[in-house]
């Protein structure tokens, strides 16, 4: 490839890494496979690379991170696929037990905080969301492209992700 | 007006509403306990999100295996191609670069201009996050803010509070940039400092917001009708967007409704 594509790259998207690492450490909850997962979507961006010119408003970051999501999800699929293959439906879902993620239960002690537990059994669909908006500061707009989803169902997965995790918070306090 | 819900105080809190729409909710939300309730448990579990989940830093190690790895991955590119099918486009073309020459030297140098008032901007920033540098008048509300330029400055600059959305007016003071006196405003969002610089407009057109980078720092520039904006932060550039837009919102909004 051109050394000044390679350079653009760099200067363009490699800023993003950060961001990157932070969305694939929540959505595969493991330090090691959230660096495998950066690698790989990294390199697929260089591939897509050429055809990205931020047109429309997309933001790199958005952009990055819209491959950071993907290349986590492919990967999680070989092993299950229920997040992954079926859309997800706002109305059948609508039930406060359809929103936690079995697989979640189990990692339960390797979480510290309650709000980290909580958080990490939320659907990733709903964990998304929630490190898009409150950790990466992304816009509705943003999140709607890196979730390939509409502005209305990010707010409503927003708003019911932050319901629970109110509700955990809550829960702690309790007890 | 009516009760609107708590599906719109999400979009509020994040700061996705327009200003108008802003405005009402803080409204209503000053008379509805219920909502008013609501919004105290958003802001909580924002708070205890800032505090226990943390953002992360790529390690270095993968930073350098992603750089690595794309030195050595080599994709295979369209090759480049170009008709020329007929006599006319090598001329249009020859013309057309001559267009740019000319454009990109006036550009260029309208470039350079810019980016020196982005360094001065940028020092004058810097400076104010030095102990005692940041305010003049402090206040986290635009109603002592704004008076106190009254006889300091030739214009009157105009002054909003987004403690409701998130980013407190912490106060104002004066700045020397571009040869002038301009206003200076500062504004909080969690950890971070927002500086916002204005002064009267000389050219009139409205501009998009551009963004510039220094040190870490993002600045972004846009001007109104009226004045000239920069804004600078090391906040993150979504949000600084958001912020930007906010500001920006303020300003076209006060011509139809007035400030509370």
């Amino acid at each position: 490839m051109e050394s000044s594509e390679q350079a653009r790259f760099e200067t363009v998207v490699l800023p993003h890494l950060d961001a990157a690492y932070t969305l694939a450490r929540y959505l595969t909850r493991n330090a090691h496979d959230a660096e495998d997962v950066v690698q790989d979507a990294c390199l697929r961006a260089l591939k897509y690379f050429g055809g990205f010119r931020g047109e429309g408003g997309t933001s790199a970051r958005a952009w990055l991170l819209a491959i950071v999501r993907n290349t986590a999800y492919s990967r999680r699929g070989r092993g299950r696929v229920d997040a992954v293959t079926t859309e997800f439906d706002e109305t059948q879902h609508s039930g406060a037990a359809a929103d936690e993620h079995p697989e979640g239960m189990l990692l339960q002690e390797d979480a510290k905080e309650t709000l980290g537990r909580a958080l990490d059994r939320l659907a990733p669909e709903f964990r998304e969301v929630i490190v898009l908006r409150e950790l990466e500061g992304l816009s509705y707009k943003e999140i709607s492209e890196v979730a390939g989803v509409p502005v209305g169902t990010v707010m409503s997965r927003l708003s019911r992700a932050r319901t629970r995790l109110q509700e955990a918070l809550r829960t702690e306090e309790r007890s | 007006m009516t009760h609107p819900g708590f599906e719109t105080l999400d979009p509020y809190l994040d700061g996705e509403l327009a200003a108008v729409d802003a405005r009402e909710l803080e409204a209503h939300l000053a008379q509805c306990a219920e909502c008013a309730r609501f919004r105290d448990g958003r802001l909580e579990l924002r708070a205890a999100i800032a505090a226990g989940v943390p953002a992360f830093q790529a390690p270095d190690l993968l930073r350098q295996r992603v750089r690595a790895a794309l030195k050595t991955a080599a994709p295979a590119r369209a090759p480049y191609r170009l008709s020329l099918r007929s006599m006319w486009r090598p001329l249009a073309l020859a013309a057309s670069l001559a267009v740019v020459a000319i454009g990109s030297w006036n550009l260029s140098l309208r470039y350079a201009a810019g980016e020196a008032l982005a360094d001065d901007i940028f020092a004058s920033h810097v400076r104010s996050l030095m102990p005692g540098h940041l305010t003049d008048v402090l206040s986290s509300d635009q109603h002592t803010v704004k008076p106190w330029f009254n006889g300091r400055l030739d214009f009157s600059p105009p002054v909003y509070d987004f403690a409701g959305l998130g980013y407190p007016l912490l106060g104002g003071r004066l700045d020397y940039v571009d040869g002038r006196t301009v206003a200076a405003l500062a504004y909080g969002r969690r950890q971070h400092l927002i500086n916002v610089f204005l002064w009267p407009a000389t050219r009139g057109p409205r501009n998009a917001p551009r963004f510039r980078d220094r040190q870490g720092y993002h600045l972004l520039h846009w001007t109104t009708p009226d004045y000239t904006y920069w804004v600078v932060s090391d906040l993150g550039l979504a949000e600084l967007h958001d912020f930007a837009h906010m500001v920006e919102q303020g300003d076209s909004a006060a011509g139809v409704t007035s400030p509370r």
